[in-house]
């Protein structure tokens, strides 16, 4: 083996890395040795100690590493699994106030008709004021429109799912979807179980799309009751045609399809705090 | 021999001790561990050339330790200290595999 060159680095520094891996001061220290025959015992026993502190060094530092990245993984899957519960909890007691709140809209109503009497003509009227602004739940016959995201890509290389984006449905496709279907008569529409009311929000929060702040996930079904000339008049509205634009272009699925029975659930009751009914004239 | 057994021991002592590495250190942990791996390999290598010497050992593996987990302290000042750690794992790693290969030479004649 040649020696590389002493004077600094040589010119060409990362091929010379690549030839002479090796610390030249091996090399320097044989050749010192073979000029001026061995170091004297007593240097030559403490740099072997030194040696053998090194090699228990170098042994203790492997091994705490080696512990250190076991420990790091357990760490990373609790604080997932923690967040897991975390949410799992969070929609459990989410899910326990809404049924709380169906029993108390229940027992309002009950008390209502206890209170004007079961077939009181203010009772309907009030009954059919709830139906129309959302406020109870109603049947009828109807349309569903459903809308999935596009299949996650495949890798060609790894043939797992790649991390490419997915399209997805927007909180904007939902929104043109209930304006169409308002427009072409319906009378309720629901998202995936969730009521639209006159203060109802479609919107998307990070990757998820909110509605009346509760998520909903693809596939999305949106249900609206109305007259048999309903799903005719919205599959001839822009944002059919729109929708199926989008399905050939990037590969979300559209489909429409009339319902004889549909049961639509009571939109959240809004909390007027500052909004007052106007004295009768 | 007693190189090997001084390694072994410190591994044992590593497992039985169990320290725990203060927050502060252990960015510094894989780099240390790939100059320690530099050292170790460098002078096996020297000592299947027949030019290996404990000082020299001994240096190496205190110099790289300190160089590298200075580069990595100064790249975390500046806030590239990404960058600089793959910098020395890339170049200790061109002195390890090339040392491998030396030895795998000296044991296998290929």
């Amino acid at each position: 083996m040649t020696t590389p060159p002493r004077d600094g680095l040589a010119p060409d520094f990362l091929s010379d890395l690549f030839r002479h891996p090796l610390d030249p001061g091996y090399a320097d220290a044989a050749a010192r040795r073979a000029e001026h025959g061995p170091r004297p015992p007593w240097r030559r026993r403490g740099a072997y100690g030194l040696k053998v502190l090194t090699l228990v060094a170098i042994g203790f530092l492997l091994a705490v590493a080696y512990r250190q990245a076991v420990k790091a993984e357990p760490e990373a899957t609790r604080a997932h699994a923690g967040l897991v519960g975390e949410v799992k909890s969070a929609q459990t007691a989410t899910d326990d106030l809404q049924n709380q709140s169906d029993q108390l809209r229940r027992q309002v109503s009950d008390a209502q008709a206890a209170a004007l009497g079961a077939d009181a003509a203010e009772l309907r009227q009030l009954r059919q004021e709830e139906a129309a602004t959302g406020l109870a739940p109603v049947t009828g016959p109807g349309a569903v429109v459903r809308l999935v995201d596009a299949p996650t890509p495949i890798d060609p290389n790894t043939g797992r799912q790649s991390d490419q984006p997915v399209n997805r449905v927007l909180d904007i496709d939902l929104q043109g979807v209930a304006n169409a279907l308002w427009a072409s008569g319906a009378e309720a529409i629901a998202i995936n179980g969730q009521r639209l009311s006159t203060l109802s929000t479609i919107r998307t929060a990070g990757s998820a799309i909110l509605v009346d702040f509760r998520p909903v996930t693809s596939p999305y079904e949106v249900s609206a009751i109305g007259g048999p000339n309903m799903l005719g008049t919205f599959n001839h509205t822009p944002t059919a045609a729109t929708m199926h634009s989008l399905v050939t272009r990037y590969g979300l699925s559209f489909a429409t399809r009339s319902e004889d029975h549909l049961q639509l659930p009571a939109a959240p009751a809004p909390a007027l705090l500052y909004a007052r009914p106007e004295a009768p004239r | 021999m007693i190189a090997v057994l001084a390694l072994i021991a410190g591994v044992v002592a590593g497992i039985l001790i169990e320290p725990t590495v203060p927050v502060y250190l252990q960015p510094y942990l894989p780099i240390a561990v790939v100059a320690a791996l530099d050292a170790v390999f460098g002078g096996v290598r020297a000592k299947l050339d027949k030019v290996f010497d404990d000082k020299q050992f001994v240096v190496s593996f205190v110099s790289n330790v300190l160089v590298a987990a200075f580069i990595v302290f100064l790249g975390d000042k500046l806030g590239v200290g990404g960058q600089l750690s793959t910098g020395v794992v890339v170049v200790l790693g061109v002195r390890i595999f090339g040392n491998v290969a030396a030895i795998r030479r000296h044991l296998f004649k290929a």
